[in-house]
């Protein structure tokens, strides 16, 4: 059910499994405080597993459920003029940056994306809000040539 | 005399600064009392005495050590007595200057010049404080104009030569304003204000509190009751006025040269340049009460921001329609068309309906489970209901020639003209609820936005909204 401003494509499904990373990580970060704490006041609690198996189930949202939900739902455009990124499972947002108004533009790339195979474009725009519209899960390649095709129409305008 | 010569601020300023840490000072009264009863009079004395010359003497390094000099392509000035910094603004990228008059200033005859860069609070340079000529001639070097031939002559307070007037404000109207200002929240400033001298100053507010409760005990009544909320109502009143006539005394805006001046202030006096080409949006606003009676309110959002409360340039406070759209004329902006405008999709009522009175009814139903007798509060839920159903008229859109123009609220309302040039990305946006009912949100973003309220178009069916959407792109 997305809106038809114009044909949107997918991101790489790299960037899928960048995600479940991300997401096993932040599980990781709250199962196993939740562990520890699970065998340092085992006697107390009423029953077995009370903490960790809290812990477990957010910790499966983040890791398993959720990624793939938010994958889904992330796509753009480049039609030469305007940049169109949408995103969000729960609110889905299409935001529009129309190619004139990008002040400056980087492509990035952490160690988990580089892995995986896909980069980031980052667009800085001079608004309040939306001053940077972060395109994730692209190749590389796709990315530099959206960036050499914005850096050349700002470079034109100038 | 030369133009790229050292100039330092004037010496006034260490007098000022060494009054402004008077307070601090008195801070220090208990320790001094409480060595004085320890060592003795005279060594407390001299303590004090070195401590003041410690006061002076970094006062006056600071002052000895911040210069600025004006080259001909750029403004430098250099701080800090052990960690030295250099700031060097080109001139070309000097946006606005403006001049501050602080009370204490301006019994020096001083000035505070504030350069600003477009590149938000943080990159603005000030020098404080420099002679009220200085700062003219600073203003005039800085937006690189013909250098005034004599930079001695004198000049008059702020308000100098009239460009072209285009909104001020006399005394009656700031008076009328101020008691729309009618504020509850400034007295219990003034009183926590009082609270926390309380521990400085040794008085016996308890005491006083005391009596004034044996009092109170005494004639309990009605009258007495209402006498008290009378007497608060007429302080807020009172504290409204004020506070106003402070901030807004002598409002005057004039416009020359692409250029809008605000001067305004009773102790604080300042000089507000807003440059016109760096408005991004005109935005009106009615307030409850004033607004009903044909009041409004002007502000224009700027690259870079504003000092002001609201993060917008003030440029009419308190000011009628023609007048209004007087000022928005000058910005070169295009009228707003109330009549060209349509309202929102009818879901936008059903949705408010929802998120306004779901939890209203969740609240009073959850608590009238624990105590029955708050079932009553469900009766509350018609009220939010009936705002919704008000919301919709007053949430209009439309795009005109050169604008994007939005209207909302109720009770206050606000009316925003954007010019297309001035969009810089536009959202769609549609949360699981506007998802079932068919709706969207058309978010625009601008730049130099600050605080709250934003011209969206919220709740327009989903075709619409991308026919918006689309429409704004094209035209931007």
């Amino acid at each position: 059910m997305t809106l038809p401003i114009v044909p949107l494509q997918p991101i790489e499904r790299g960037q899928l499994n960048v995600m479940r990373a991300r997401g096993a990580g932040m599980a990781l970060a709250l199962i196993l405080p939740a562990c520890i704490a699970e065998f340092a006041i085992a006697d107390r609690l009423p029953v077995h597993g009370a903490i960790a198996g809290l812990a477990l189930l957010p910790g499966i949202w983040l890791a398993i459920v959720a990624p793939p939900r938010r994958w889904r739902h992330w796509s753009y455009a480049f039609t030469g003029t305007e940049l169109h990124v949408a995103h969000g499972w729960w609110t889905r947002v299409h935001t529009i940056v129309p190619v004139v108004r990008v002040q400056h533009i980087d492509v990035a790339q952490g160690p988990l994306e580089r892995s995986f195979g896909v980069a980031r474009l980052v667009l800085h725009t001079a608004g309040s809000d939306n001053t940077i519209v972060t395109l994730p899960g692209v190749a590389r390649a796709t990315a530099e040539e959206i960036r050499d095709a914005i850096r050349a129409r700002i470079g034109s305008a100038a | 005399m030369s133009d790229d010569a050292l100039r330092r601020v004037h010496p006034g300023t260490i007098a000022i600064g060494m009054l402004k840490s008077a307070p601090s000072i008195l801070f220090t009264l208990p320790a001094l009392y409480a060595a004085g009863a320890k060592f003795g009079l005279v060594t407390s004395a001299l303590l004090a005495l070195a401590g003041f010359a410690v006061l002076a003497l970094t006062t006056w390094l600071g002052w000895w050590f911040l210069t600025y000099r004006l080259t001909p392509d750029e403004f430098v000035i250099e701080s800090g007595v052990l960690h030295r910094s250099r700031r060097s603004i080109p001139l070309e990228r000097v946006q606005d200057v403006s001049i501050e008059q602080k009370p204490l200033a301006r019994l020096f005859g001083l000035a505070l010049v504030r350069i600003e860069t477009g590149g938000g609070d943080k990159d603005e340079a000030t020098l404080d404080s420099v002679t009220l000529g200085e700062a003219h001639r600073l203003r005039l070097a800085l937006r690189r104009a013909p250098l005034a031939a004599d930079a001695g002559a004198p000049v008059p307070e702020i308000a100098e030569d009239a460009g072209g007037l285009l909104f001020a404000m006399p005394l009656e109207r700031v008076l009328l304003y101020g008691l729309f200002n009618f504020s509850l929240v400034w007295l219990a400033a003034i009183f926590a204000t009082l609270q926390t001298l309380d521990g400085v100053i040794d008085f016996d507010w308890k005491e006083l509190v005391g009596i004034a409760g044996r009092e109170v005990r005494g004639h309990l009544t009605v009258m007495a009751g209402l006498t008290v909320l009378l007497l608060a109502l007429a302080l807020g009143v009172i504290a409204g006025v004020v506070r106003t006539v402070t901030k807004e005394y002598g409002f005057r805006l004039d416009e020359r040269e692409g250029r809008f001046r605000r001067i305004r202030g009773l102790l604080t006096r300042s000089e507000v340049a807003i440059v016109k080409a760096r408005v991004q949006l005109a935005l009106v606003h009615r307030a409850p009460l004033s607004g009903r009676l044909g009041w409004q309110s002007l502000e224009f959002q700027t690259l870079g921001g504003s000092d002001d409360v609201s993060g917008r340039q003030e440029m009419a406070p308190f000011a009628r329609d023609e007048e209004v759209a007087r000022v928005i004329a000058a910005a070169g902006l295009p009228a707003f068309e109330s009549d060209a405008l349509t309202p929102v999709s009818r879901g936008h009522v059903l949705r408010v309906a929802l998120r306004h009175g779901l939890p209203v009814l969740a609240t009073f139903a959850v608590a009238g489970a624990f105590l029955p007798l708050l079932w009553i509060g469900i009766a509350l839920v018609p009220v939010p209901v009936g705002f919704a159903l008000l919301q919709r008229r007053h949430h209009r859109y439309g795009l005109c020639e050169t604008s994007a123009q939005v209207t909302r609220g109720v009770l206050a309302q606000r009316d925003w003209i954007v010019p297309y040039h001035a969009i810089q990305t536009v959202s769609v946006r549609r949360t699981w609820l506007q998802r079932r009912l068919g709706l969207a949100t058309v978010a625009i973003d601008t730049a130099g936005a600050k605080g709250w309220h934003r011209p969206d178009v919220a709740d327009v069916a989903a075709p619409i909204a991308v026919e918006l959407a689309r429409d704004l792109m094209a035209r931007g």
